[in-house]
């Protein structure tokens, strides 16, 4: 996982949720996490596709199961981005 | 395993019962159920059909995880013609009871944008709710549609509006108002006050079975007076309020033997807010601006004769709006609101100048058949 990457979602789910960053771990999701449900949820997909300049398909906004995951998703998805 | 959205099917309908019973175990909510059928009750499609239902599932493997539906419909926007449009209802996602589908609502959502990117959807309970904000998130338009009410029975409504009586103080002073006759006395004053504002003229009412030529020619006259209102041409009108439904009354109301508007007129299902009140509602209405006073009338009088205690109706359009003041009806807070998508705002452009001139009744969307 890239460190960079994780961090700005980090940062991104501590405004969205309204938890101290250092709350979010790779493993936060929303059975962890108060204020993820499926409002907020839906921000965080569109704040990622804002901030990475991406469009998350319905299958990628379904394997968004944790933080950890997500970054990954996003990851792997700028990786394969044509620069 | 990955959530497929798709067309509702009949071998779809043993887990969506599944889905259901797991919704309301956790939830304890009756009304948290989809349809356990895959073809529509309500306006299911039909060859040559202007208006129908269709209901789609998120499927994982031989689960069911959440379920739409969408009402397919013609929307007539002045000066831009008719238009097909979709109204979203019944978003149900297994994500209410179980935080690990929290994305289920939001796939919902964008797969009926994709589906139909003129979408909107109708009540949901208020701005606040979770549907109207995800909606709100995803750049659809929120327009709070207002509430109308006349009290029949005042003595009855202080006893019986419970949504009034939550506060312990409000129901007790509600008990004097009810008891001392000043309650009878303030409501009557104030619908009296409201009714200075305009009057109605010479109209005859008659309950029909059904529209015909008529109802085509008062659409076509009036539609011009409307930014923007789901069709309600006499075919439309037909689907929408079948001759072999007895929970609505449709009437016609003339001048001089000619029609010069019609309403629908329906009780409301029992509902824990109105207690044990007998609740009339005007559906759904339609004239020319200078005769909406007087179909206003002749269905408070058709609802007021079948003894009702209180009338209801949701009404956007300024002319309605007035009609429904000038007939005695008080304007409350209202939990009505229409969503409309990007692409449907963009429709309604400018949409400072059109929106009060929006055609939304509580007829449109889907809560005709759940309602009454």
């Amino acid at each position: 996982m890239n460190p960079a990457v994780f961090d700005q979602i980090r940062m991104m789910a501590s405004d969205l949720f309204d938890v101290p960053v250092d709350r979010i771990t790779a493993s936060s999701s929303p059975e962890t996490v108060e204020n993820w449900d499926s409002v907020q949820h839906l921000n965080l997909v569109l704040a990622l596709e804002e901030k990475f300049g991406l469009q998350l398909s319905p299958e990628e906004i379904e394997q968004m199961k944790s933080i950890g995951d997500t970054a990954k998703l996003v990851d792997s998805k700028l990786q394969a981005t044509p620069r | 395993m990955a959530i497929v959205i798709e067309p509702y099917r009949p071998e779809h309908e043993p887990a969506v019962q599944e889905f259901n019973r797991r919704l309301q175990q956790s939830s304890g909510d009756p009304d948290l159920v989809f349809s356990q059928r895959s073809v529509p009750r309500w306006l299911p499609p039909a060859d040559d059909s202007p208006v129908w239902n269709e209901f789609f599932v998120a499927v994982e493997g031989s689960s069911v995880r959440g379920a739409y539906g969408l009402k397919q419909e013609m929307f007539f926007v002045r000066g831009k013609g008719s238009h097909r449009v979709a109204c979203y209802h019944h978003p149900l996602s297994e994500g209410i009871i179980d935080r690990r589908y929290a994305s289920v609502g939001v796939l919902l959502a964008r797969d009926a944008l994709a589906r139909q990117p003129l979408l909107y959807a109708l009540g949901m309970g208020g701005a606040d709710r979770p549907i109207a904000r995800m909606l709100k998130v995803l750049g659809f338009c929120l327009i709070p549609i207002p509430f109308y009410f006349r009290v029949v029975r005042p003595y009855k409504f202080l006893l019986e509006m419970q949504a009034l009586r939550q506060a312990r103080w409000r129901a007790l002073l509600m008990n004097i108002a009810a008891a001392t006759g000043t309650g009878w006395l303030a409501i009557k004053s104030a619908q009296a006050l409201s009714m200075l504002r305009g009057r109605a003229g010479d109209f005859a009412a008659e309950e029909i079975p059904g529209f015909s030529d008529w109802a085509e020619d008062l659409w076509n006259q009036a539609n011009g007076n409307v930014s923007m209102a789901a069709v309600r041409d006499a075919k439309t009108l037909r689907l929408l309020y079948r001759a072999d439904v007895t929970s609505i009354k449709r009437l016609r109301v003339n001048r001089n033997n000619a029609a010069i508007g019609w309403a629908i007129n329906g009780q409301r299902r029992k509902d824990p807010k109105y207690g044990e009140m007998r609740v009339g509602s005007i559906v759904d209405c339609w004239a020319a601006p200078e005769n909406a006073a007087e179909v206003v009338q002749a269905a408070t009088q058709a609802l007021e004769k079948e003894g009702v205690d209180l009338i209801v109706s949701n009404q956007s359009h300024h002319m309605w709006c007035r009609a429904f003041e000038s007939g005695g009806f008080l304007k409350g807070p209202s939990t009505f609101v229409f969503a409309a998508s990007k692409k449907l705002t963009e429709l309604l452009q400018p949409l400072e100048e059109n929106r009060t001139s929006l055609h939304i009744t509580r007829a449109d969307g889907d809560g005709l058949p759940a309602n009454f």
